[in-house]
């Protein structure tokens, strides 16, 4: 079975943009090896025969592609928390 | 009057033949919402709930028809209502406010409901107890120190509770069920596809689907009927025709091939839903069912599949909370990393992380084909089992969890013995199939258990039929 150690937690925790305290790391431990423990029963299956099909649902019924109404530039920015000159406002990405 | 006590087809009569007004009917809930806010059932009660009910009283003043004209009905905090805030109960969406309305909004509004609040849920309905609500804890409707169930505790509890006629919530997993089942009323995870999900607020896409949850089955059949149908925004919903569900219940099963499913009864062994599920069965046999043994080889792979697709999922859905385009922007956070990195980590609670990484897990270089790409392929494996399952019975029984309500942060601890909670009720979203609960029996303290019954896609009028005999044949003990 796959072990869980705090580099493994770290690594995780930065593919998922969180940040938690040394604290918080430690204690996730445990918790994934249980859930590891209970989802490595898969293992034991066979699925050899199994072949995946990607996509899942049916894609021939999209509908036209035409232009129609949608949301105005001012509904969409209604939710950011911060904007400007109907953009959405965020810091200073690349050096002067 | 006491407006709780009636079914949701009664107040469709009665509001139709004028014995009452919804302003009558929506000040009553929005007062027992009040009386009962200890449950904590109710995050928010919409400010324009009883100008909206004078509204159908107007109508109904001229005669118009509507299937739910001036009925109170309460939403799940993650079902898009315009103009109103869905939340999630999130910090994160604390105050996002909605662009535009859900599908099922939309349907509910076309027949006239009253759309009078919304329920409190596990954030991103990602819980099994309504404990995760970053709102506060949500109490069982029949019993203060129990969970009321999740995710869809507080839609649970509004119609237990007597806070509303009618409540939708969602299920993924089992959010709608096992809540209904803990609270003693009915509720269906419909096939996947039969509603539109579009406007609510994506967890595990491929596993969800909105789900009505009422006090009578026939109260549920005649939702349903609303509910369903395709969304042209929505591709996974389904064009397959809408039944008409309460012509579907007839008052008799003879013949009814009823499964009987080698896997689920080695599983209730030992539990205390054990004896009255057996029970169930055998009496349905009496009343002119035939009993099919049948078999699910693996059946007990699919808690685990859950648990690496869903995560797989939210992970993926919970990408676009990024701390600019909604809602929560931490507000120390000097460059674009900081943004997405201390808006998720002060926005999320510590369910959501934990999925968030364990679907990072799953699909991650070097893990993605051992864990998700099997689960994967042990799904479509069900799935054919199931088909062949289905060619000898028409409906297949089981318990809907396993004891009645647990008692409030007794799991809380142990995130694996909280998701078993869900074992009974995972297999219908890994299969994509309808699947109802309904109370049959009486447990601990004479709290409700609840009776599962699934059948192949589509087949949501065999559900009910069987359902409705057993709601007004049966006696619950």
């Amino acid at each position: 079975m796959k072990k869980f150690d705090l580099a493994e937690v770290k690594r995780l925790s930065s593919l998922s943009a969180l940040r938690f305290s040394e604290e918080e790391l430690n204690s996730f431990l445990p918790e994934f090896e249980n859930i590891l423990e209970m989802v490595e029963q898969i293992k034991s299956a066979n699925t050899d025969e199994v072949e995946l099909k990607y996509p899942e649902c049916d894609l021939d019924d999209l509908r036209e592609d035409k232009a129609r109404e949608s949301l105005s530039v001012q509904e969409v920015l209604t939710n950011s928390p911060k904007t400007r000159k109907g953009c959405f406002s965020v810091p200073q990405m690349l050096e002067d | 009057m006491e407006f709780e006590k009636y079914s949701l087809l009664e107040l469709v009569d009665m509001l139709k033949s004028k014995k009452v007004s919804s302003e009558e009917l929506t000040s009553y809930f929005i007062a027992q919402i009040e009386k009962k806010k200890n449950l904590n059932a109710v995050i928010e009660v919409f400010e324009d709930a009883l100008s909206k009910a004078k509204e159908a009283d107007i109508k109904i003043k001229n005669n118009e028809n509507g299937k739910l004209l001036g009925i109170p009905v309460i939403i799940k905090d993650n079902i898009l209502y315009k103009g109103k805030v869905c939340s999630c109960s999130s910090r994160f969406l604390e105050n996002y406010v909605a662009q535009y309305n859900s599908t099922v909004v939309e349907k509910l509004l076309r027949e006239g409901a009253v759309i009078i609040g919304r329920a409190n849920m596990d954030e991103f309905a990602m819980g099994g107890s309504t404990e995760n609500s970053a709102f506060g804890i949500t109490h069982n409707a029949l019993d203060y120190d129990r969970v009321p169930g999740g995710s869809s505790g507080g839609s649970a509890v509004a119609v237990a509770g007597g806070l509303c006629p009618v409540s939708l919530g969602t299920d993924t997993g089992g959010s709608v069920r096992q809540p209904c089942s803990y609270n003693g009323i009915v509720g269906i995870k419909p096939t996947y596809g039969r509603i539109s999900r579009y406007g609510v607020v994506a967890f595990a896409s491929s596993l969800e689907q909105v789900g009505p949850m009422t006090k009578t089955v026939k109260d549920n059949a005649y939702m349903l009927e609303i509910l369903s149908g395709k969304s042209e925004f929505d591709e996974t919903s389904s064009k397959e025709k809408v039944e008409d569900y309460l012509s579907a219940i007839k008052g008799k099963i003879q013949g009814l091939r009823i499964g009987v499913c080698k896997e689920i009864i080695e599983s209730v062994k030992g539990m205390e839903v054990e004896k009255p599920f057996l029970e169930v069965i055998n009496w349905l046999k009496d009343q002119g069912a035939t009993l099919v043994d049948v078999s699910l080889p693996d059946y007990n792979l699919s808690l685990a599949c859950y648990y690496i697709i869903a995560p797989a999922e939210a992970t993926s859905n919970l990408g676009r909370f990024d701390g600019i385009k909604y809602s929560r922007r931490s507000e120390d956070a000097k460059n674009v990393d900081e943004i997405y990195i201390k808006s998720r980590s002060e926005g999320f609670g510590k369910e959501v992380k934990r999925r968030i990484m364990l679907g990072n897990f799953v699909l991650s270089s070097g893990y993605f084909d051992a864990y998700y790409n099997k689960a994967k392929k042990i799904q479509i494996k069900l799935k054919k089992q199931t088909e062949e399952l289905f060619r000898k019975c028409d409906v297949v029984l089981s318990p809907t969890t396993g004891s009645v309500a647990f008692k409030l942060g007794s799991k809380n601890s142990d995130p694996v013995s909280m998701y078993k909670e869900d074992r009974f009720t995972i297999i219908s979203n890994i299969l994509g199939i309808p699947s109802l609960t309904l109370p049959f029996a009486k447990g601990e303290k004479d709290l409700p258990l609840g009776l599962q019954i699934m059948a192949n896609s589509f087949k949501e009028g065999t559900i009910y039929n069987l359902a409705d005999f057993i709601e007004n044949n049966w006696e619950v003990k």
